[in-house]
C-alpha cells in the first residue's frame, strides 16, 4: 500500500510544474515599493525584434523599477488571443492591435481611457501624423497610442520596365496608364504578371482598393455610417478598373493565398504591387522602384493603416507604468532610432519633415523616402465602428467575385451594399 | 494491512476506503478525469448557457434572448450557405475515403516485400499536422506554379484553378484531406480484412465462387463492423471541418468553402466580437450541428443494428 501511495503522489508530483503560473525569471513584482513587472504584447520579428530588443534593454537597464516582459503575439491573431485573456481576466498590461480592432477592443473591460493622458505636454500628442490619432479615437476617446503608419503606393519592378522598353510610373500616372502598363508587361507564356492582387477576400482585398474609391469621389459609408456608399456609380468605376484587368486583360496576378505575392515578384515575375514599406526588405532579389498610386483626376490619395498600442488596467499603479514607458517608446528619438532599424515610418510630423533624417532614412531603406513623403496624401481614413468587419467581409467578398469574373462590378457592390446595410443597421 | 491489525477494535468505512482499490483508482484517473470535464463538459455547457444570450467575447455585457438565436439561423443566408457546403463536403468526403480505403487496405493485405513500409507510408499523412498538409497543397495546386498544373499540363489537360477557383474548389478540399485521412480508415479496414477466417475464402474457391462473388459475399458482409465505424467517425469528423478551411481556403472563394464551424469561429471571433455580440449566435449554431450529428450517428447505428452481421 505504500508503495502504491507513493507512485501516486509522484504523478500529483510531476503534473505540479506544469500547473504553476509561468513568471519572468528575472523579475519579482513589488507595486508597494515601485517595482513593475509589465507584460508587453508585440508582433515583431527579424529586425523589427532586433530593434525591439535593443530599445528594451535600454529601458530595462535605466528603469529598472519598471520591468518590461515582451511576449510575442502574431499581430493578426493578437485580437483574438486578447479576447481570451480577457475571458481569463489576465489581459496584458501593454498590446499591439490592428488600427482596425480598434472598435472591438473599445468594449474591454480594464482598457485605459488615454483621453486625459495625451493632453500632457511631454506627450506632444499634435506632433503624431494625424491618420495615427484619429485611428486611435474612437467616439471621442483616445483608447491606443500610434505604434505604427504606413501607406500604399506602387512598388515596380524596374528590370521588367527596362526590358521592355516602357517608361517608369511616375507622379501623374492615371489608372489606365497602370492598366496599360500592366497589360504590356504581361506574358502568359513567361508566366508574367503586370500586377498583383491578395484575393482571400479579407480586409486586404478591401484596403487595397479604398484608396480608387476615394480617389474618384466615393466613399465607403454616408455621413452617419448607417448606409454603404460604395456602390456609387464613382464607386462601380473604380471597381472596373480592376476588374478590367483581372477579367479582361488578364495582367493580374491573383493571389488567394494572400502571402504568395511576395516570393513571385521577388522572382522577378510581377512588374508593379500596390503595396506597403513592409514589404520591402522581402524584395531583396529586385532592382525596385517606389511611386505614388496613380490617380482619378489628379487625385492621388492614399489610405494609411494606422496600428496602435493599447493598455489595460491591471491595478496598483501599472496603468501609470506603462504610459510611462510608451511615451519613451513613442518619443521623437526612439522613433528615429525605429525608423533607421526598421525601415517603420516615423509616427511623430516632427520627424517624418526633418530632411537629414529623411535622407538616412532613404539610404537605409531604398524607396521608403516615397511613402514618408506619400503620408502627406493620406486624407480619410475608413470607419471605426463594431460593425465594420462585417461590412469589410461584403466588401471583400464583392472585390473578389467580380475580379474573378463571377460577377460584374455592379451587382457584386450592389450586393454587398445590402448585406452591410443589414449589419449597420443590426448593431454597431 | 497494518492500519486494521493495529487497531483492535473496528475499521471504520472511512479507513477501509483510504486502503482500498478504489482510491488508487480514482487518483490514477483524476487527471484524465479533470482534464476531460474543464475542456469538454464545461464548454459544452457554457455553450448552451451562451446560446440563449446575446454576448461577445470582449465585452462582459450578457442579455437573455431566450430561443432568437435559434430562430435567426433560419433566415440567415450565410447559415445555409455554410450548411449545404457542409452537406456537400460530407456528402464527398464519407464515400469517397471509405471506398478508397477499402481499395487500399486490401491491396495491403498480402505479403510481399517492403510490406511494412507501404502501410507505414499511407498512414504518415494522417500524423502530419494539418498546417503542413495545407502548405504543401497550397503550392500544388498553385494555378500558375505548382506541380500539379505542370503535371496536367504534360498530359494536355488545361491548367486548374482549384483553390482559386468557386467551382473547384470543393473538390480540391475533397482531394486533399481524402489524402489527409485515408491511412486512419486503411488502417481499420486492415485489421478488419485480417479477421476474415481463411477457411471460408478457401471453401469458397473450392466451391467455385469468383473473387467478386468471394468479397461480396463473405469479406464485405464481415467488414460490416468496421464499416459502420468508419461511416460514423468518418461523418462526425467531416461535419466538423475546420483547420483545412481556416487555414487553406478561409472559406473561400467566395464563400464555396465556408463550412459550419468556420462560419461559427468567424462569427464568434471576427465579426462579433465588439457590440455586435455575436459570440451567442455562434454558440446557436454550433447546437445546431451538435444535434444533428447526433441524430445522423444515432439513425447510422439503428441502420447498422439491421444490415450489419456480426460474427459470431
Amino acid at each position: 500500500m505504500k508503495g502504491r501511495l507513493l507512485v501516486v503522489m509522484a504523478m500529483f508530483g510531476l503534473l505540479m510544474p506544469a500547473c504553476s503560473g509561468g513568471g519572468d525569471e528575472g523579475c519579482t513584482e513589488d507595486p508597494a515599493n515601485g517595482q513593475f513587472c509589465l507584460t508587453f504584447w508585440h508582433g515583431y520579428t527579424d529586425y523589427e525584434k532586433d530593434w525591439l530588443n535593443t530599445a528594451l534593454d535600454e529601458w530595462n537597464a535605466e528603469n529598472p523599477k519598471i520591468h518590461i516582459d515582451p511576449l510575442y503575439v502574431n499581430n493578426d491573431s493578437a485580437l483574438q488571443k486578447l479576447t481570451v485573456a480577457l475571458q481569463g481576466g489576465e489581459p496584458p498590461d501593454i498590446t499591439y492591435q490592428y488600427g482596425s480592432s480598434l472598435a472591438e477592443v473599445a468594449d474591454a473591460p480594464g482598457l485605459v481611457d488615454l483621453s486625459d493622458w495625451v493632453n500632457q505636454p511631454n506627450v506632444n500628442w499634435d506632433d503624431f501624423i494625424p491618420g495615427a490619432r484619429s485611428a486611435a479615437t474612437f467616439e471621442g476617446k483616445v483608447l491606443g497610442v500610434p505604434a505604427l503608419v504606413d501607406n500604399l503606393a506602387i512598388v515596380y519592378n524596374k528590370t521588367l520596365f527596362d526590358d521592355a522598353g516602357l517608361d517608369y510610373p511616375s507622379p501623374d500616372w492615371t489608372w489606365d496608364d497602370l492598366r496599360a502598363a500592366a497589360k504590356a508587361l504581361t506574358d502568359p507564356a513567361a508566366k508574367q504578371f503586370g500586377f498583383a492582387y491578395p484575393m482571400d477576400a479579407s480586409e486586404d482585398s478591401v484596403w487595397h482598393w479604398d484608396p480608387l474609391l476615394w480617389q474618384n469621389g466615393g466613399s465607403i459609408l454616408n455621413e452617419d455610417n448607417t448606409q454603404a456608399a460604395f456602390n456609387s456609380p464613382e464607386g462601380v468605376e473604380a471597381l472596373q478598373v480592376f476588374t478590367g484587368m483581372a477579367v479582361e486583360d488578364q495582367s493580374v496576378f491573383l493571389d488567394i493565398q494572400n502571402s504568395a505575392y511576395t516570393n513571385v515578384f521577388n522572382s522577378g515575375r510581377i512588374a508593379m504591387l500596390e503595396t506597403g514599406p513592409w514589404d520591402l526588405p522581402s524584395f531583396p532579389d529586385v532592382d525596385y522602384g517606389v511611386e505614388i498610386l496613380p490617380g482619378f483626376d489628379g487625385d492621388h490619395q492614399t489610405i494609411a493603416g494606422p496600428d496602435m498600442w493599447c493598455v489595460f488596467d491591471n491595478g496598483n499603479g501599472r496603468e501609470q507604468a506603462a504610459l510611462k514607458f510608451l511615451q519613451w517608446l513613442t518619443s521623437a528619438e526612439q522613433i528615429k532610432k525605429e525608423a533607421l532599424a526598421t525601415g517603420h515610418l516615423p509616427i511623430r510630423l516632427s520627424v517624418a519633415e526633418h530632411r537629414a533624417f529623411l535622407k538616412n532614412f532613404a539610404d537605409a531603406w531604398p524607396g521608403v523616402d516615397v511613402f514618408a513623403e506619400n503620408l502627406t496624401n493620406v486624407e480619410q481614413a475608413r470607419p471605426v465602428l463594431a460593425a465594420y468587419p462585417s461590412v469589410s467581409t461584403a466588401m471583400g467578398n464583392a472585390i473578389v467575385s467580380a475580379m474573378l469574373g463571377e460577377t460584374d462590378a455592379k451587382s457584386a457592390l450592389d450586393q454587398a451594399a445590402a448585406e452591410a446595410n443589414d449589419a449597420l443597421a443590426a448593431g454597431g | 494491512m497494518s492500519a486494521a491489525s493495529q487497531d483492535a477494535g473496528t475499521v471504520t468505512p472511512f479507513r477501509r476506503f483510504l486502503v482500498s482499490d478504489h482510491l488508487s483508482g480514482w487518483a490514477f484517473i483524476l487527471p484524465a478525469v479533470i482534464l476531460i470535464v474543464v475542456f469538454g463538459i464545461l464548454p459544452i455547457v457554457w455553450g448552451l448557457i451562451l446560446s440563449f444570450q446575446k454576448a461577445g467575447l470582449i465585452s462582459p455585457d450578457r442579455e437573455w434572448v431566450g430561443f432568437d438565436n435559434y430562430a435567426r439561423i433560419a433566415s440567415d443566408p450565410k447559415a445555409r450557405q455554410a450548411a449545404i457546403n457542409t452537406i456537400t463536403y460530407t456528402a464527398l468526403f464519407v464515400p469517397i475515403s471509405i471506398l478508397a480505403a477499402l481499395f487500399v487496405a486490401h491491396a495491403l493485405n498480402r505479403k510481399i516485400a517492403f510490406i511494412r513500409f507501404y502501410r507505414l507510408a499511407v498512414f504518415i499523412p494522417v500524423v502530419t499536422s494539418t498546417i503542413a498538409t495545407g502548405i504543401m497543397f497550397l503550392w500544388l495546386f498553385d494555378k500558375h506554379f505548382g506541380l500539379a498544373n505542370w503535371l496536367l499540363g504534360k498530359a494536355g489537360l488545361g491548367p486548374f484553378g482549384f483553390f482559386e477557383d468557386p467551382n473547384q474548389a470543393m473538390l480540391a478540399l475533397v482531394v486533399m484531406t481524402v489524402w489527409g485521412w485515408l491511412g486512419f480508415d486503411t488502417i481499420i479496414y486492415l485489421a478488419a480484412l485480417q479477421g476474415v477466417p481463411q477457411q471460408l475464402l478457401e471453401a469458397a474457391s473450392i466451391d467455385g465462387a469468383s473473387r467478386w462473388t468471394s468479397f461480396w459475399r463473405i469479406t464485405w458482409p464481415m467488414l460490416g463492423p468496421a464499416t459502420l465505424l468508419l461511416v460514423v467517425w468518418s461523418t462526425i469528423s467531416a461535419l466538423q471541418l475546420f483547420d483545412e478551411v481556416f487555414f487553406v481556403t478561409k472559406g473561400g472563394p467566395v464563400g464555396r468553402t465556408s463550412v459550419v464551424v468556420f462560419y461559427v469561429y468567424k462569427l464568434a471571433f471576427e465579426q462579433g466580437l465588439g457590440s455586435l455580440s455575436l459570440a451567442g449566435y455562434a454558440a446557436a449554431i454550433a447546437y445546431v450541428l451538435f444535434l444533428v450529428i447526433l441524430v445522423l450517428t444515432l439513425a447510422q447505428f439503428w441502420l447498422g443494428r439491421r444490415v450489419i452481421h456480426y460474427a459470431s
